[in-house]
């Protein structure tokens, strides 16, 4: 009898245990509740507001608003500052990723060779990317003041003084000229990252490289630069993301201007929705970027599964 | 063992409801519309919170009136300051602060388009019973206290009537031998001489619209005369006229003849305006604050300085003005001694410790002997009215269509005459939109 009971427990336990394991159970659920609970708190419900929002004529401060459907969508059409915020931010995306990336793996080569004075060098490199981007956008304004600035400075005194321009009060130079210090802040962090990876790989490749007779340039393409590409990966989706959210350096060095020339789409969602008491279509350029980021980081994480998978 | 699953899931359920309750009591922990600013929603509370922009070297002093009042009160006063973003930045995080569910009890503000939308969507209390309470009418400048009535509503105190002209160093003009211009004609040629002399004349900048802006209203006065220019601001005549192309015409010259620092459309105020006292432009065209904040603070003496309105050729002569007061949260808990509070701020003596430079109330002027400078333009004023500073005559984003023109003006992007057209647009796009 005891022995039928036990049996018969088994039995009917069997397959709840087959259950769990294929699905999981609710305990992974439970586990996961907590951080559940504040992306949904405040993530997922606050994007589903701005969305709400995005929809609405609200100014931001009154209790009251109407909803006027797809208008605050339809108006960015006719805003030629969205637009031009768009063109910066594809430019601002390509140059600031472009450029540190480049000069990043270059040092992080650089550094990973016998150098004298390698940490000091690493820490000068790295320094600019832990400053406050007001403090970067103080210094930088200070550097390119037409007068007085030491950029201008450094021209008219190599003899260059045709080249000394008044780089942040010209549509022509001033949205160049705030990714200088987005370049010069930004390089360090993928250095360091391309720098950690050099360091794991394995040097009898590059022994064994050089006993076949490959050159330096064989070595670092045909080496080097496949044991880099999960390091390009969090490169490149790092920068990608620190890019298109770009919004302080550009607020704190320019304002946006010479009158609309810098803005980018960040900084016009901000005007619109803080400044113009416009949070109905400030939220709608909101939603726009958020839609954009999402296309954007699409082939990332494709390529991260197929990467997982393989 | 085999109580241990059990044991694991009835442990991880309990702690997911206690956050999930955690959280949706939080979630619904915001909706006591009563419970404005840090006072709370309880009337007897004694804590009451201010939002300020007070230059940071004087914010110790403002304490210690705070004090003075918490004592005579027996409240407790705390100050947030934000000292230096102009009106550019501090509006935006009052606004955050009362969009967030709470916000100040009583905070600064500027007159005009700056202060209206808080008045207009309700964020700011009428004050009516409180003007009535402490006779403000009879004790406050009447003209000061139109800037911060807002469809009929009082919404705000004002306590700094502001004057804008030229300062000056002495020792520039010397240098360039030159003296204070009478008429547009003679600032013109104290420009040119100047610029001969090796010193940029006119220390102004663009990077947030509104200090430029100072020069370029200032020349719409001068080609228009004061009726025309009211008209235009109030959107009652268009702007597509020769007098606003004369305007812009001649803001386009003072660029060209180097009146200006080079690139002045990009350069930050902070840094720029306090030029005359540095030694590095030997003008600018700000307010009496300058005297305390920019002279006074670089350790220097007034009597090296001097100041005068600027030349506008018309009858009556007027100058920039603008308002700053303050506003009480309409959803503050303690209204009544947020007015005491603002009563005592605008109490003569208070205004007189804190060294306001162009007080509103009567019996503050300026110290002669500590600002000779300011209380100069306290004079200036009892013979000179004021045209509203442009940044609180459009709402911010007009303003800033504004001084985006202006910066293209300045680039030579767009002609003078195409300005005037342009400016006439937005200023119309506007009064459909109210």
């Amino acid at each position: 009898m005891a022995t039928a009971t036990a049996t018969a427990g088994i039995t009917e336990a069997a397959p709840r245990v087959r259950r769990r394991t294929k699905h999981g159970g609710l305990a992974p659920w439970l586990f996961a509740l907590p951080a559940l609970i504040v992306y949904i708190v405040f993530l997922v419900y606050p994007a589903f507001s701005s969305l709400f929002f995005s929809l609405t004529d609200w100014d931001g401060l009154s209790p009251a608003y109407n909803i006027v459907g797809l208008e605050n969508y339809r108006a960015m059409v006719d805003d030629p500052v969205v637009i031009r915020a768009a063109i910066n931010n594809v430019i601002w995306t390509v140059v600031t990723i472009v450029f540190p990336v480049v000069i990043g793996l270059a040092l992080a080569v650089t550094l990973n060779g016998k150098v004298r004075g390698k940490p000091i060098l690493r820490m000068l490199y790295y320094t600019p990317g832990v400053l406050p981007l007001v403090a970067v956008a103080s210094i930088w304004g200070w550097l390119y003041n037409p007068d007085y600035g030491a950029v201008n400075t450094l021209l008219r005194a190599i003899g260059l003084d045709g080249l000394a321009q008044p780089w942040l009060g010209q549509n022509s130079t001033a949205l160049a000229a705030v990714m200088v210090p987005a370049i010069w802040l930004r390089t360090g962090f993928p250095m360091l990252l391309y720098l950690a990876a050099l360091q794991g790989i394995p040097q009898d490749q590059y022994e064994a490289a050089t006993m076949d007779g490959a050159t330096r340039s064989q070595q670092f393409w045909h080496i080097t630069m496949p044991n880099l590409r999960p390091a390009h990966y969090i490169v490149l989706a790092l920068s990608l993301i620190d890019s298109f959210k770009v919004f302080d350096l550009i607020y704190a060095t320019t304002y946006g201007g010479p009158g609309t020339a810098t803005q980018v789409m960040g900084t016009w969602m901000y005007f619109n929705v803080f400044q113009y008491y416009h949070a109905g279509y400030g939220t709608a350029i909101a939603v726009v970027i958020t839609l954009v980021a999402i296309a954007v980081s699409i082939p990332y994480v494709l390529s991260q599964t197929k990467e997982h998978h393989s | 063992m085999t109580g241990t699953p059990y044991t694991r899931r009835n442990f991880l359920g309990l702690t997911g409801l206690a956050i999930a309750g955690a959280g949706l009591s939080a979630c619904t922990g915001v909706s006591d519309s009563n419970s404005g600013g840090s006072s709370g929603g309880g009337g007897g509370s004694n804590k009451l919170r201010l939002f300020t922009y007070e230059d940071a070297t004087q914010l110790d002093n403002f304490k210690a009136q705070l004090k003075t009042f918490d004592q005579q009160n027996g409240t407790v006063t705390t100050v947030d300051n934000l000292p230096g973003s102009g009106a550019a930045v501090y509006p935006d995080k009052l606004r955050t602060e009362l969009l967030g569910g709470s916000g100040p009890d009583v905070w600064r503000i500027w007159g005009g388009q700056i202060g209206a939308p808080y008045a207009k969507a309700k964020q700011a209390a009428d004050l009516a019973p409180y003007y009535q309470k402490y006779g403000w009418d009879s004790k406050i400048n009447q003209n000061a206290i139109a800037g911060m009535t807002f469809d009929g509503v009082k919404s705000g105190v004002p306590f700094f009537l502001a004057g804008v002209g030229g300062w000056y160093s002495k020792a520039a003009f010397d240098k360039a031998k030159v003296d204070v211009p009478k008429s547009y004609a003679e600032l013109e040629q104290l420009n040119d001489k100047l610029v001969a002399a090796g010193i940029t004349p006119c220390g102004l900048g663009g990077k947030y619209g509104w200090d430029i802006m100072r020069l370029f209203e200032y020349l719409l006065e001068q080609s228009t005369g004061p009726e025309l220019h009211d008209k235009l601001l109030s959107g009652a005549e268009s702007w597509d006229r020769p007098e606003v192309v004369t305007a812009f015409t001649n803001f386009k010259k003072w660029q060209d003849r180097k009146w200006l620092p080079q690139g002045a459309v990009g350069l930050d105020p902070a840094d720029i305006e306090p030029g005359y006292v540095q030694g590095k432009n030997a003008y600018t065209i700000t307010g009496q604050w300058t005297e305390n904040n920019a002279i006074q603070n670089a350790k220097k003496k007034s009597s090296d300085f001097g100041t005068f309105e600027l030349p506008t050729d018309h009858t009556p002569a007027r100058h920039s003005g603008f308002v700053e007061g303050y506003m009480i949260n309409a959803r503050s808990g303690n209204k009544d001694k947020a007015a005491a509070l603002i009563d005592f701020l605008v109490k003569p003596d208070t205004q007189k410790a804190l060294g306001i430079t162009g007080s509103t109330v009567a019996g503050a002027e300026p110290d002669k002997a500590k600002l000779p400078l300011s209380y100069e333009w306290t004079e200036i004023n009892k013979t000179s009215s004021f045209y509203t500073i442009q940044d609180q005559a459009f709402p911010k984003q007009q303003a800033d269509q504004y001084f985006s023109l202006q910066s293209d003006l300045l680039q030579g992007k767009v002609a003078p005459a195409a300005a005037a057209k342009r400016m006439q647009e937005i200023v119309s796009a506007w009064a459909k939109s109210k």
